[in-house]
């Protein structure tokens, strides 16, 4: 189609290790439209991250190996790409942020510098072009005095600034892409406010579309079109946002929604937390890898790979009994969950 | 209900050292200043507020794990600064401190069992073996299978070590509990198990909690009363219902608004405040109200006067010169990164 701009198809990245195989990445597919935000929702080691770094072969090989899918951009395939052309679309096409902004900054050279260097690169400036385009570039994410604050090095910036220096940077060549890995984890949360308020600000102006990683459900609900839920290496739902936060169909996103304090100014409502905890990606239960901890589960759920099925309007949910009318989301109440 | 512990006049501040490995004094870093406030028996009082605003520094001087430099603490009326020998020891099987990151708090050279059961040999209570027991008692207590007390810390997961660390500052009984941000290392669905477990503990043993934290949705669930602090300082002190009802001082009202709410609908349509900049440095606090430079609503008087923490409602203090329900009125806003963009787009 001509609106995708990228789309990964069943995707699967396994490490090797001496443990045995760990299903990192096992099957995830989606696509993203010019200028739409796609939020990525999952716990730790659910694989969010590292299908991002899969997707721009960031993933040093071994101990990872690609063990099948597809990843295209523009209709080209990044997974068969040379390393050079690669090299071309990483960071100028494609770009990317991630949760530390302190060491994702190389703390011995200049801000401007860093900022400078994809653009000479990429973009084949001069250096006093760069230069002149980091400081624009510095002043356009919020930094004050950026043309005396580009001869700053890491550690003379606070988080949040390392951080809009950090989007700068990714956005020096304009990319068609932003990944966000917990862009704003790190950060305290009025510091949170003013690094989300300008990534939106930020895409209004260049049609930049975001992917935007994160375990805060808070974080993607006013800015995605679409959420995907990850859980265990694997999709477990898809959908619009409204979709996703208000007919959730898989039981893994009803967990995660229950397990959130709500901000219910009334009275105190309890909270209904998932039992047990995420499985290992070594010995991934069989069948639904969500069926231990599932309050729902049946006995076909440990033997049979649920299919993410479309319930109707893009909306996907891997769960066996998802498509039930009679499927309904209910309080679970556990005592809390001895292992 | 009456105070467990009173917090008078708190101030902590920290030396910086100008040369390296000199000891020529320079600055001050005042990481508390002048902080005062009570704890009633069985309540929880959340303590927030963003990094470096002395949040875990007032924590830890109340259990004595820093010295503060001026003003006292006292625990069932007792000056706990003035506490020797064995008073002291005595007063720290009533206080007990629950860390932040599971991975650190725990000697990876233990077994649970000896972790737990070390501050009941410190003081000199039972046989090993009843110490054993007490300490498989404890397991249970807190969620975990009793027969895993001789694997390592290593074994677990974040959420079951934070358990673990729970378990220690259970074993001699304590009254109050300092928890230093407990859930802030943990997933989400593993956080709700242990505010769960916290919630249940406080009930079956009367526990009286301070509990730390940033994220204030988890303050909000989990406390009685909120103390909000910036900069080393406490703005607001107040109930949890009227805090997020109706705050009074304006960075409580920004906090608040600054938070993501898992709410599509809500958080497209709320006003949000936008703070401008970062905290300042509190080796050089800024004159007046600690927030100004920072205040949408700020006055001349606020650069020079420092606002008193006052009542403003029954149960609710709040620091500011212009302290009032809301006190940011919709529309005005800091600059925002938005209209930054704007300008230099524009």
């Amino acid at each position: 189609m001509a609106g995708e701009l990228l789309k990964l198809d069943d995707l699967k990245m396994y490490f090797h290790t001496r443990d045995g195989v760990v299903k990192a990445v096992d099957g995830v597919s989606y696509t993203l439209n010019p200028g739409e935000t796609l939020g990525v929702v999952g716990e730790s080691g659910s694989g969010k991250s590292v299908t991002a770094l899969t997707m721009m072969r960031l993933v040093p090989m071994p101990p990872g190996k690609i063990e099948g899918g597809e990843v295209l951009f523009k209709g080209e395939s990044l997974l068969t790409m040379k390393e050079e052309q690669v090299r071309d679309i990483r960071g100028n096409r494609i770009a990317m942020i991630f949760q530390d902004p302190m060491t994702s900054l190389n703390p011995v050279y200049r801000i401007g510098h860093q900022i400078a260097e994809p653009l000479m690169v990429h973009k084949g400036m001069s250096k006093a072009q760069a230069h002149e385009r980091a400081v624009e570039l510095l002043e356009m994410v919020g930094i004050p005095n950026a043309a005396d604050r580009a001869g700053d090095y890491p550690h003379q910036f606070s988080g949040g600034m390392r951080q809009r220096a950090m989007i700068a940077m990714a956005l020096s060549c304009d990319p068609d892409v932003l990944i966000a890995d917990e862009p704003t984890t790190a950060l305290d949360v009025t510091i949170q406010a003013q690094i989300l308020e300008l990534m939106q600000a930020l895409q209004k102006r260049t049609g930049t579309a975001i992917i935007m990683i994160t375990h805060d459900l808070g974080v993607v609900a006013d800015m995605a079109n679409n959420i995907l839920v990850m859980y265990a290496g694997r999709p477990v739902e898809f959908g619009t946002t409204d979709q996703v936060f208000y007919q959730p169909r898989h039981p893994y996103t009803w967990g995660l929604m229950d397990s959130l304090p709500t901000q219910n100014l009334t009275e105190k409502s309890a909270l209904h937390p998932i039992k047990g905890q995420p499985p290992s990606l070594l010995h991934v239960p069989t069948g639904c890898s969500f069926h231990p901890r599932c309050p729902y589960a049946k006995d076909v759920c440990g033997t049979m790979d649920p299919p993410l099925v479309d319930l109707g309007g893009g909306h996907l949910s891997a769960c066996l009994f998802s498509g039930d009318p009679g499927f309904e989301r209910r309080v679970v109440e556990y005592a809390e969950v001895p292992e | 209900m009456s105070d467990l512990l009173r917090v008078e006049h708190l101030t902590k501040h920290f030396a910086v050292h100008q040369r390296f490995l000199g000891s020529r004094v320079g600055n001050y870093v005042s990481a508390v200043d002048d902080v005062s406030f009570n704890v009633r028996e069985g309540e929880t009082l959340g303590l927030v507020g963003e990094s470096g605003c002395g949040k875990s520094t007032t924590g830890r001087c109340i259990i004595r794990l820093t010295e503060p430099t001026s003003g006292s603490i006292f625990f069932e009326d007792r000056n706990v600064g003035e506490l020797q020998g064995k008073d002291l020891k005595a007063f720290r099987r009533q206080a007990q401190f629950i860390f932040q990151d599971p991975y650190a708090s725990l000697n990876p050279r233990m077994t649970i069992g000896e972790i737990i059961s070390e501050p009941l040999a410190i003081h000199g209570e039972g046989t090993r073996a009843e110490r054993q027991s007490r300490a498989k008692e404890l397991l249970d207590v807190v969620g975990l299978n009793p027969e895993h007390i001789s694997r390592y810390p290593h074994e677990f997961s974040g959420g079951q070590r934070q358990r673990i660390g729970i378990a220690r500052a259970l074993a001699l009984n304590p009254k109050l509990l300092i928890c230093d941000e407990p859930v802030s290392a943990l997933d989400v669905s593993i956080q709700a198990q242990v505010l769960n477990l916290l919630d249940r503990l406080q009930d079956e043993f009367g526990l009286t909690y301070v509990f730390i934290a940033h994220d204030l949705s988890v303050v909000q669930h989990i406390s009685d009363r909120i103390a909000v602090m910036y900069l080393g300082k406490l703005v607001e002190v107040s109930d949890w219902k009227s805090l997020y009802m109706q705050p009074y001082h304006p960075y409580t009202q920004s906090l608040l608004s600054a938070v993501p709410l898992p709410d599509p609908d809500r958080q497209r349509n709320r006003e949000r405040i936008l703070l401008e900049g970062d905290p300042p440095s509190p080796i050089d606090p800024p004159t007046g109200c600690r927030f100004h430079t920072r205040c949408p609503i700020a006055q001349e008087i606020c650069s020079n006067k420092e606002p008193e923490l006052l009542q403003v409602a029954s149960g609710h203090t709040a620091a500011c010169h212009f302290a009032a329900p809301n006190p940011v009125p919709v529309g005005v806003k800091g600059t925002t990164a938005a209209t930054a963009v704007a300008a230099v787009s524009g």
